[in-house]
């Protein structure tokens, strides 16, 4: 137990300083940790779907961009204070998804598809309600993150700690329901979902829960790129790329962990911008659709848990292991 | 007042037609296979490309693509099929995801080749008016109905006159009974991804032939294909003929009394509305828990 506090607390310097530190002066590579760090929120809370709810969405950028847009209107035409209408956008967010309830009836395949068209109607509405969202042309000059204790957190420093907060606390909220009575009952879910309401689990319920908490968490990080980036516009914030990346994400790093989709979306995005955007500067997501293709076909369960079921063939702790599951 | 409806009617019919192929297509392969094919409009929108490369490279007719387009469209349709029976474990989620990632390189593929532009047909012949009675249209609208109905008619009496045809819905009604009848699942899984690349191929040309194509363009047919489906409920194809001239319908009415641009959203309410009201499609008993 020692042990892990001690490694706790070291990874919390190291990312909370050291990284810093050592990249402040690379405004753009900074930038780049940033936005990988948004992007890992939402394959975090992808994954939770996933993992927890057994339910595949192709339709998170809907949460997102719900989650900016509120946010980003309700700082600007409501006079809200930043940190508020973070968790107001998520609200927000999780709000929408109650308009995507009706499809928890539907199974598997079809509740993805059901989200997947979703998505578009937001995007659509986005761009059409133009009194509120000024359509096409988009929000601009939206405030800033504010000056702290003396501290600008509109810089890019800031950013990073703010996202990497926000990201830190999606992993322990997490880790929490998962452990939990009703995590408990989600993953026998997994198993049998006859066996498990037959003993008095509410299966849709907590299902039904866990879409909630996924659109919050995705809602926060869209709100939180709104006053990061400080522009939006509907193609941008309802932009597709909001769910293909988390997923390729989720999928590489493993999306039955917690710290796999993190990993996985610093090693996607980063390899996606600064490697094969570089090679190719159109059409470089190609490469990740063959990644997300060729995990599916040869590690479905992500990288991360392919090195680890390795190292518990060369007899490392079964417990370890199991507390990943 | 009537004639607009009329005439947003008659569109829609035309249009709607198009839309059933590239429904039957995926409705075909999720009968057989259980398997939602998410690359499927890109696959569609990739025979629209080679007519377009046809006409603009070549000169030639969008029409004379149709050959080519089957060949490329069936190719890759048999790797994406080849790819997905490669799926071993929880299939119905995994081939979700593996078919997403084919989209996602597809449309990439796309981007790279053809850049993001905007892209329509140049051919005055195919985009003349046609005056039936009181209604209007263009050639190459009235045309791709007609292949469409031919192709819709032919895909019928395979289905209920071939040998192949048979075991199609024989495997899809029931695998295990179909495998005791000496029918090869898997030999059959490929002929309907076959077949539903053939339909798509005649779909992307009767798009690029009637309307205007960019690589973003493959998930909005997609998402069409599967309201229709949803419309239809499952595995009824005089379902997915009616939901799909309703989609084509509500989609003309709208862009007449409302604006093109509300077009879509007014799909995506009829969606909701059958999602709320007849869980079941219009048609359908089987998709449900």
């Amino acid at each position: 137990m020692q042990r892990r506090a001690l490694i706790g607390i070291a990874l919390a310097i190291v990312l909370y300083a050291l990284v810093p530190l050592a990249f402040a002066g690379n405004l753009y590579l900074m930038s780049m940790i940033v936005a990988a760090l948004t992007i890992g929120g939402v394959a975090l809370a992808w994954a939770l779907l996933g993992n927890l709810g057994g339910l595949v969405s192709f339709g998170h950028a809907a949460f997102f961009g719900v989650g900016s847009y509120a946010s980003a209107l309700l700082v600007m035409k409501a006079g809200w204070p930043i940190g508020g209408s973070l968790i107001a956008g998520g609200v927000c967010a999780a709000l929408a998804a109650v308009l995507v309830l009706p499809a928890l009836r539907l199974r598997g395949p079809y509740f993805a598809l059901a989200v997947l068209a979703y998505a578009h109607i937001f995007r659509i509405i986005a761009t059409e309600w133009k009194g509120l969202t000024n359509g096409a042309g988009g929000i601009g000059n939206i405030p800033r993150f504010p000056v702290v204790f003396g501290y600008d957190f509109a810089s890019k420093t800031g950013g990073y700690w703010i996202v990497l907060s926000l990201v830190l606390a999606f992993a322990a909220i997490y880790a929490w329901v998962r452990d939990s009575h009703a995590g408990l009952a989600l993953r026998a879910m997994q198993h049998s979902e006859d066996a498990t309401r037959a003993v008095g689990v509410n299966s849709q319920f907590l299902k039904a829960l866990m879409l909630f908490l996924s659109a919050f968490m995705t809602g926060v990080m869209g709100a939180f790129n709104a006053h990061y980036i400080n522009f939006l516009e509907p193609d941008y914030a309802f932009s597709g790329l909001w769910t293909m990346l988390p997923i390729v994400a989720a999928i590489f790093g493993g999306y039955r962990t917690i710290t796999g989709p993190l990993i996985g979306a610093v090693v996607v995005y980063l390899l996606d911008q600064l490697v094969f955007k570089a090679l190719m500067p159109i059409g470089h997501q190609i490469v990740l659709g063959a990644l997300l293709g060729a995990m599916i076909l040869f590690a479905p369960e992500g990288l991360l848990s392919l090195f680890r079921r390795r190292r518990l063939q060369q007899g490392g702790v079964p417990a370890a292991a199991s507390r990943n599951a | 007042m009537t004639e607009l409806v009329l005439q947003a009617l008659w569109s829609g019919i035309l249009t709607g037609s198009s839309y059933a192929l590239i429904a039957l297509g995926l409705a075909l392969i999720f009968g057989t296979m259980n398997v939602i094919n998410l690359a499927h409009g890109e696959l569609v929108l990739l025979a629209a490309y080679v007519a377009y490369t046809c006409e603009s490279a070549f000169g030639a007719s969008p029409l004379l693509a149709i050959p080519v387009a089957i060949v490329i469209v069936c190719v890759a349709m048999a790797l994406t099929y080849l790819l997905v029976s490669r799926i071993r474990a929880n299939r119905e989620l995994n081939s979700l995801l593996l078919t997403y990632g084919i989209g996602v390189m597809l449309t990439n593929g796309m981007l790279l080749l053809w850049k993001a532009d905007i892209r329509s047909t140049k051919s005055a012949w195919l985009q003349d008016a046609v005056v039936l009675g009181p209604f209007y249209s263009m050639r190459s609208e009235l045309l791709f109905f007609l292949v469409s109905v031919v192709l819709i008619a032919g895909l019928w009496w395979w289905l209920t006159r071939t040998w192949a045809g048979r075991a199609v819905r024989a495997v899809a009604s029931n695998r295990e009974a179909a495998k005791l009848m000496g029918i090869d699942p898997h030999r059959v899984e490929l002929v309907s991804f076959l077949v539903a690349g053939l339909l798509a191929a005649f779909a992307g040309a009767a798009i690029f032939s009637f309307g205007v194509i960019q690589p973003a363009l493959g998930t909005s047919l997609t998402i069409k294909a599967f309201v229709i489906t949803v419309l239809a409920g499952m595995g009824s194809v005089p379902g997915v003929l009616v939901g799909a001239v309703l989609l084509g319908i509500t989609e003309s009415l709208t862009t007449t009394f409302a604006s093109s641009a509300l077009q879509e959203l007014a799909g995506m309410v009829l969606f909701l509305f059958v999602l709320f009201v007849l869980p079941n499609g219009l048609f359908g008993t089987r998709w449900r828990h």
